[in-house]
């Protein structure tokens, strides 16, 4: 796909890369390496097991068209894997290519460490992805990476539980949040409060960002501040608790945070009939809930000031300003972003795949309730959503001051008004700092 | 130190400074050279790291004492402090009498000795690890061992992990429980104290609480301070419990925001290293002053036998 235009362009560049790198790690750096015909990249990435099987698969099939170009991969869980990025950054040997989490995207694009996808163009072809997709990776007119796929926050309903007790599902396209709240209530009124009807976590940024637009404000504006009212945050808060008091929800204490995966969570062992989850974890939630899961939107999108629902990735896969080899991280990411094959043999383990070409074609190799899901992500593309700017720099002490107001909520020993007030004024030092 | 008789033997000659048993010497003691390295540069990058504003991406700036005035003003930082010093000065007392206890229990010749000991030592070598927090979750769970057996006796389930009033009671039951390394020091000091001290003490007519007041605890207060001043400074730096208890966020409403889980966070989340770097020094300014505030009342009741 390269054309001659490029190839020039990326020659020049190429010069100047080097005249300004006095170390010689501009593009098309790293002679030794390739000198013994050989090109090692390193690329790092979060997840299970199952992941690394089937990304081992995509990248077998790399290695097997690039013979020169040999990928080590290293992965592990998304916790420790933040600080390990941070620290192999720190110590000056960042990974080639790597999985970027949105809330660090501008902690690493801010600070020059990432690799503008803009200064090397005709590589990566990303003429296949959607608006909504380009826009996830773009800080101002940089583009620091491409979506590793799509996903969207989707709501999901038990429905044996639902038809045991005899309550009808709401339509999922235009229920509203009170609906929610009526149909949690009967649920758990139903089930003589052996199930509960909903949960949902208010700490959550992805959920609260869904419920911000929806009374058209933004969680940070472009100029990179928080953008949510107190009055907002305090509906925000105050609603589950008046779920909780009417009984959809469950009491004070009842969530135990143990762990993250769909077999831990509360709709898989029966004591929840509904919740929020990303929608590509929809395979995974039906799984182990008994395969009887409803698919619906968030509640509260066809009758709010604006739609609130947004396409968003788990993660971008973006190259390090530094690397040796950025020639052949660009191609790396050019596979995994445009090979059929190479997404057929990863499968929605990180989304749907962000080109809208590469999703059709692999879409009727999935298992159905991977199907269900993607329809529902390609159809989220063709509406006109509401774009949120990228996370600003600090941005994960907003997350980090929900989760910690959140319980006291919970127990009420802050009403919402006041845990409104101190989000807003712990996000205002975060972003200022 | 200087025998003639001594240096006038042919044992050690001057010459003998360059001998290969030296050079074997040195070689052998190599690793601990360098294992200092490894202690050294990073202890005095840290140091220079708490006066800039490293973020881990880019050069570090000289910023002062900034990071140290910054953290007057960090709530959380308070919230990190007041959980570390409740959970130090309420688990280390209760933990260290546990151990005393038990010890003077094993200490009575019981049968079998070795495998009570190697029972109740057992938490302890498990007290920090991911395995044994993750099972604490669950014996305290809503549905655990723990409510069950107050459901016996008719008391209410307590979200014993979720609720921020108890989650860090919790962990303090939890480091109580492992006392076991005090207790065996404890029990290896009791063995110490001459049985005839307490025939005399018995023939005198003293009650066994008299004994414990006026034999064991004097004879024993140089292992109690020195078990004192272990279990201070390893729980000033806490970590792991707090960090897998709330899966790395210090919640329920950072109730279990352990100063060095804080300061992880912000080194390794917020990208504030050169703040967690203050802070670290920070902690090794309190635990000095706890230590040195030790060693002075130390010299009211610890006894040395001369």
């Amino acid at each position: 796909m390269i054309s001659r235009r490029d190839m020039l362009r990326t020659a020049g560049l190429t010069g100047l890369g080097l005249a300004v790198a006095a170390c010689g790690r501009g593009f098309g750096g790293g002679g030794s390496e390739a000198a013994s015909g050989k090109i090692e990249l390193n690329m790092v990435w979060w997840g299970d097991a199952f992941r690394a099987q089937k990304t081992q698969a995509a990248l077998d099939l790399f290695m097997k068209a690039n013979p020169g170009i040999t990928v080590k991969t290293e992965y592990q869980d998304s916790g420790p894997y933040k600080d390990k990025l941070a620290t192999r950054f720190a110590a000056g040997n960042p990974p080639d290519l790597m999985m970027m989490r949105m809330d660090s995207l501008r902690e690493y694009a801010d600070r020059k460490s990432l690799l503008n996808l803009n200064d090397h163009p005709g590589i990566v072809e990303t003429t296949n992805l959607s608006q909504a997709a380009v826009n996830l990776s773009k800080v101002g007119d940089a583009v620091y990476g491409i979506p590793s796929g799509l996903n969207a926050i989707g709501y999901i309903v038990n429905k044996t539980i639902t038809d045991q007790y005899g309550v009808t599902i709401p339509d999922g396209a235009t229920w509203t949040w009170q609906d929610l709240a009526t149909f949690a209530k009967e649920v758990t009124d139903k089930s003589g409060k052996k199930v509960y009807g909903t949960l949902v976590d208010p700490a959550t940024l992805a959920n609260l960002v869904v419920y911000v637009s929806q009374q058209g404000e933004d969680l940070f504006t472009a100029d990179g501040k928080f953008g949510v009212s107190e009055a907002t945050l305090t509906k925000w808060f105050q609603m589950f608790e008046d779920m909780r008091k009417e009984g959809g929800f469950p009491p004070a204490g009842f969530v135990e945070t143990i762990g993250s995966s769909p077999d831990q969570s509360y709709i898989a062992k029966g004591s929840i009939a509904s919740q929020i989850i990303p929608s590509n974890g929809f395979l995974g939630y039906n799984k182990v809930s008994g395969g009887n899961l409803v698919l619906l939107g968030i509640p509260g999108e066809a009758t709010a000031k604006r739609r609130g629902t947004n396409i968003g990735t788990p993660a971008l896969w973006s190259i390090a300003a530094s690397s040796k080899h950025p020639k052949e991280a660009l191609q790396l990411l050019n596979f995994l972003i445009n090979d059929v094959e190479a997404n057929k043999a990863m499968g929605t383990t990180r989304g749907v795949p962000a080109s809208t070409v590469v999703a059709d074609a692999i879409k009727p190799t999935l298992e159905k309730d991977d199907q269900v899901a993607t329809d529902y992500l390609i159809g989220l593309q063709k509406q006109t959503l509401v774009a949120v700017p990228p996370y600003p720099k600090g941005a994960s002490g907003i997350q980090d001051e929900l989760t910690a107001v959140a319980p006291e909520v919970e127990h009420g020993r802050l009403t919402p008004a006041e845990a409104a007030k101190k989000v807003i004024e712990a996000a205002t030092k975060a972003l200022s700092q | 130190m200087k025998d003639p008789a001594v240096s006038e033997a042919p044992v050690s000659p001057p010459k003998a400074a360059k001998s290969p048993q030296d050079r074997s010497g040195y070689l052998f003691i190599l690793p601990w050279f360098i294992g200092m390295a490894f202690t050294i540069i990073p202890f005095f990058a840290s140091l220079y790291l708490a006066f800039t504003d490293y973020n881990l991406l880019n050069v570090p700036n000289w910023i002062g004492l900034e990071n140290f005035a910054e953290m007057f003003s960090d709530d959380t930082w308070w919230q990190s402090v007041k959980v570390t010093f409740v959970y130090t000065f309420v688990s280390v007392p209760l933990s260290l009498a546990a151990a005393l206890g038990v010890a003077m229990l094993l200490n009575r010749g019981v049968r079998g000795l070795p495998v009570y000991r190697a029972i109740f030592y057992l938490p302890s070598l498990l007290g920090g690890s991911v395995a044994l927090v993750l099972l604490w979750r669950y014996i305290f769970g809503l549905n655990g061992i723990v409510n069950a057996f107050l459901g016996f006796f008719g008391i209410e389930k307590i979200s014993w992990t979720s609720d921020p009033d108890y989650a860090l009671t919790t962990l303090i039951i939890l480091h109580i429980w492992t006392f076991g390394s005090p207790m065996v020091i404890f029990l290896a000091g009791l063995k110490q104290i001459p049985a005839m001290y307490y025939e005399a003490a018995a023939i005198d007519g003293a009650n066994k609480w008299q004994q414990f007041r006026k034999i064991t605890l004097p004879l024993l207060s140089p292992i109690i301070f020195f078990n004192l001043i272990q279990s201070l400074i390893s729980s000033f730096q806490t970590f792991t419990q707090g960090f897998i208890f709330s899966g790395g966020k210090g919640g329920p409403a950072n109730s279990t925001m352990f100063y060095n889980l804080y300061l992880y966070k912000q080194g390794f989340e917020q990208f504030h290293m050169g703040y967690a770097s203050a802070m670290a020094w920070m902690l090794l300014i309190i635990i000095a002053a706890f230590t040195g505030l030790n060693f002075l009342l130390a010299k009211r009741w610890v006894h040395y036998d001369n």
